[in-house]
């Protein structure tokens, strides 16, 4: 892989998509093979290993995605938005292997093994976008394609995240004079908040609310009109944001009330449990977290 | 009495209904209304035992002038609180709860307060609260009592996405013993009426998607009026009260599928609430009885089983130590070994250890590359089982044991992880000799399992020389 007169080198991005985009853009660009692409804070020399710091630009993020999704279809594209979203300290490398597999393989007309081309009117280049079955196969076709596979499994981690904040993203409902909105706090180990964000604006179209994830001090921020991602603090986070409204005791009482009267102990099952709602999540749960008890009388409608 | 008080009462008198999915229907959220339904459902929390919770499950009241053998609200059982919601705080209290990410809907039971129809005007009352002035489009489970009259089911299934009507129990005899005021017919009517329902309004609204064509006469094509239960019908069985067998449970689960295309048939293991003459008197769960029985639902629903190929009448009970899929496949060895990159979709999921995910999940790799054993344990099927049945390219991988009957039995029987998975409470403890011997004896009798497996169930003295080994399979 790596000639003699080349050396091993990191790419270091921001963290973001359009910073990773940048970077494989300019791996593309500048004619190497970096052996890492990692994000600047997680990033780990290696023995002999140079280090190039990649600026973001939008430009060229958007000519990796517009390359993406015309010549891979947009599923390639959605996978690597999925990965550059996950936890993972090798995302940025397998997302930069995964293109390059891609670039190399996928030309543009390819429609020599589809099984729809006698009858297709979508043959050729000029078309390639358009077909249904290159955009749904071609991406993510072989996965057990060692330059693939990861990229599935995170892209399928990521998405089995996406599905446990759909779950167990609690709202409580704070307002004060200033403000009247409905906060949620979560601890993912992927950066899903971009990806819930639409699932939740169109069940709570009417409420505005803010979802914070706290490990990358990040808020999904909706406030009636449309949404928007921001980062904010803990500290600020608690200095804003602090009244609950009335009824909201009462609220999550009746919520931990209604959930320990519905356990059976005779089918008591602890492993299952924890197997559907991992202990990861629990700090984070109404039911389950430990909540300060005060008087539930001055809360009586 | 206060809204926290009338909940723990009225959530604890409906937690043995365990039909809790919020899935089936598909409802977009619209600009100005709450809520959105998904069709895969979402479990929003889990209880201590293992259950899923997504909706809240409540009875409107626990007042039942029935009095049915087995239930914890029947009219007799005078130690228990009784009270009742109104629809307007029930309704309050289900937005609530929804508006903070902690149910996906309603799931709305009732004991008979009056007369079934007047407990359906009640439920009807807290739905049109939700749905009409709430513009609430959230997910709604009403349980239809069984004896209402026709108009109100109708009213009843045009506000709630999914309906049902518990079963109770597998036979009509059993029906008579242990819930005499529920007769065969108050319980089958309703469930035949919502099925026609269903099926008409499922007719009417494809004709009118088919009209594409927009006629210059006066007349209008069919306005498209509220779906009738569009997440179809269900309903539920308790396991072990009385003396039913496996196959006539599951071949009354089969034909309601075929005949009142229900979407889903729970089973619920039998738990002693109440005692009384007429019940079973062992304290004993028949959790696992319940697990193999949910296990052939699924063959019947998406491996695309038939009921006979699943049980007969020789063993009118499911094998406790294998799964039903594995144990057909063990009585049909002649079809196997199949090749994995020719075979179909029906031959793969066929195959123990390969499921619906993992068919699909073949099938798609299969477009690319040939699959070969290295990039078969990659897929994510579980290979430890399924290499006995397949051939990846021509080569079988199924070494160190015959190719037979009670030699790959074993080896599906084994127990998984080398028995660290599963329930804690459920894992023997090797060496240690048990005093209660004559109690494994009854529990196998009951489980109807042959003397084979009373012989795995009664600890041996080799458990003291053996450290490791399937000692309990």
């Amino acid at each position: 892989m790596h000639s003699a007169d080349e050396k091993d080198v990191a790419y270091l991005y921001d963290g973001s998509l359009e910073g990773l985009l940048s970077a494989i853009f300019c791996a593309f660009e500048n004619k190497v093979t970096p052996s890492d692409v990692v994000r600047e804070w997680e990033y780990v020399p290696r023995l002999g290993q140079d280090q190039v710091v990649i600026a973001t630009d939008i430009s060229k993020a958007k000519r990796v995605k517009d390359m993406l999704c015309r010549r891979c279809g947009y599923e390639a594209y959605r996978c690597v938005t999925k990965v550059s979203l996950s936890g993972d300290l090798e995302a940025g490398t397998y997302a930069y292997r995964y293109v390059r597999h891609l670039v190399d393989r996928i030309r543009s007309s390819d429609c020599a093994s589809c099984k729809r081309r006698k009858s297709c009117s979508r043959k050729g280049a000029s078309n390639r976008s358009r077909c249904y079955t290159f955009k749904r196969f071609a991406a993510m076709g072989d996965i057990t394609d060692p330059l693939v596979s990861p990229i599935f499994s995170i892209a399928r981690s990521v998405d089995a995240e996406c599905e446990k904040i759909r779950q167990f993203a609690r709202f409580e409902h704070l307002s004060s004079e200033s403000f009247d909105l409905w906060f949620s706090r979560i601890n993912p180990k992927h950066s899903v908040v971009p990806l819930v964000m639409g699932h939740f604006v169109e069940r709570f179209n009417v409420q505005p609310f803010i979802i914070f994830d706290e490990n990358r001090d990040l808020a999904g921020v909706y406030d009636g009109n449309g949404w928007f991602m921001t980062s904010v603090t803990e500290e600020s986070i608690s200095k804003n944001l602090e009244s609950l409204s009335a009824e909201e005791r009462l609220m999550q009482y009746a919520w931990k009330t209604f959930y320990d009267t519905l356990s059976i102990d005779s089918r008591y099952n602890p492993e299952l449990r924890r197997n559907f709602m991992p202990k990861r999540f629990w700090k984070n749960l109404t039911e389950i977290k430990e909540m300060p008890r005060t008087s539930i009388d001055n809360t009586r409608k | 009495m206060e809204i926290t008080e009338k909940l723990e009462i009225l959530a604890d008198a409906a937690k043995y209904d365990v039909a809790c999915t919020s899935s089936g229907v598909q409802r977009s959220g619209a600009q100005g209304s709450l809520g959105a339904a998904g069709i895969s459902g979402c479990c929003h929390s889990f209880t201590p035992d293992g259950r899923c919770v997504s909706l809240l499950k409540v009875l409107m009241t626990n007042v039942c002038i029935y009095d049915c053998a087995y239930c914890v609200n029947r009219a007799s059982n005078t130690e228990v609180a009784r009270s009742c919601f109104k629809p307007r705080e029930l309704a309050d209290l289900t937005i609530a709860f929804y508006r903070r990410n902690y149910i996906e809907g309603l799931f709305l039971s009732s004991g008979v307060i009056g007369s079934p129809d007047a407990t359906t005007e009640l439920m009807i009352q807290t739905l049109s609260i939700l749905r009409n002035e709430y513009s609430f489009r959230g997910y709604i489970h009403a349980k239809a009592v069984p004896g209402t009259s026709r108009e109100l089911i109708d009213e009843l299934g045009l506000l709630a996405d999914r309906l049902s009507v518990n079963l109770e129990l597998p036979s009509q005899k059993s029906l008579e013993l242990l819930a005499p005021d529920k007769s065969k017919n108050s319980i089958l009517a309703p469930m035949r009426q919502i099925a026609d329902s269903i099926a008409d309004d499922k007719e009417s609204r494809s004709i009118t998607r088919r009209r594409q064509t927009h006629y210059m006469s006066a007349t209008k094509a069919r306005v498209a009026h509220k779906a009738f239960a569009p997440a179809g019908q269900s309903t539920q069985m308790i396991i072990g009260a009385t003396p039913e067998s496996d196959y006539d449970i599951l071949n009354l689960s089969a034909s309601l599928y075929k005949n009142l295309s229900l979407k889903r048939v729970f089973f619920s293991a039998y738990l002693p609430v109440v005692s009384d003459s007429r019940l079973p008197s062992n304290d004993h769960i028949q959790l696992d009885r319940e697990h193999r029985l949910y296990q052939a639902d699924w063959l019947l629903r998406f491996y695309e089983f038939d009921v006979t190929e699943i049980i007969d009448e020789s063993s009118p009970f499911l094998s406790t130590d294998i799964d039903p899929k594995a144990n057909w496949a063990l009585n049909h060895l002649d079809l196997f070994p199949i090749e994995i990159n020719k075979a179909s979709y029906e031959e793969l999921i066929r195959v123990p250890g390969i499921g619906v995910r993992g068919a699909k999940l073949i099938l798609r790799a299969r477009r690319h590359t040939t699959i070969t054993e290295a990039e078969l344990r990659k897929l994510g099927v579980a290979y430890k089982r399924a290499r006995y049945f397949v051939t990846c390219n021509g080569k079988y991988s199924g070494f160190g044991i015959e190719f037979d009957k009670d030699s790959i039995h074993a080896k599906l029987a084994a127990s998984i992880d080398g028995g660290s998975h599963g329930r804690r409470a459920d894992r023997p403890i090797e060496g240690q000799m048990s005093l209660f011997d004559s109690l494994d004896d009854t529990r196998a009798s009951l489980k109807g399992s042959t003397s084979a497996d009373k012989d795995r169930l009664r600890p041996s003295f080799d458990a003291v020389t053996k450290p490791s080994g399937a000692l309990y399979a």
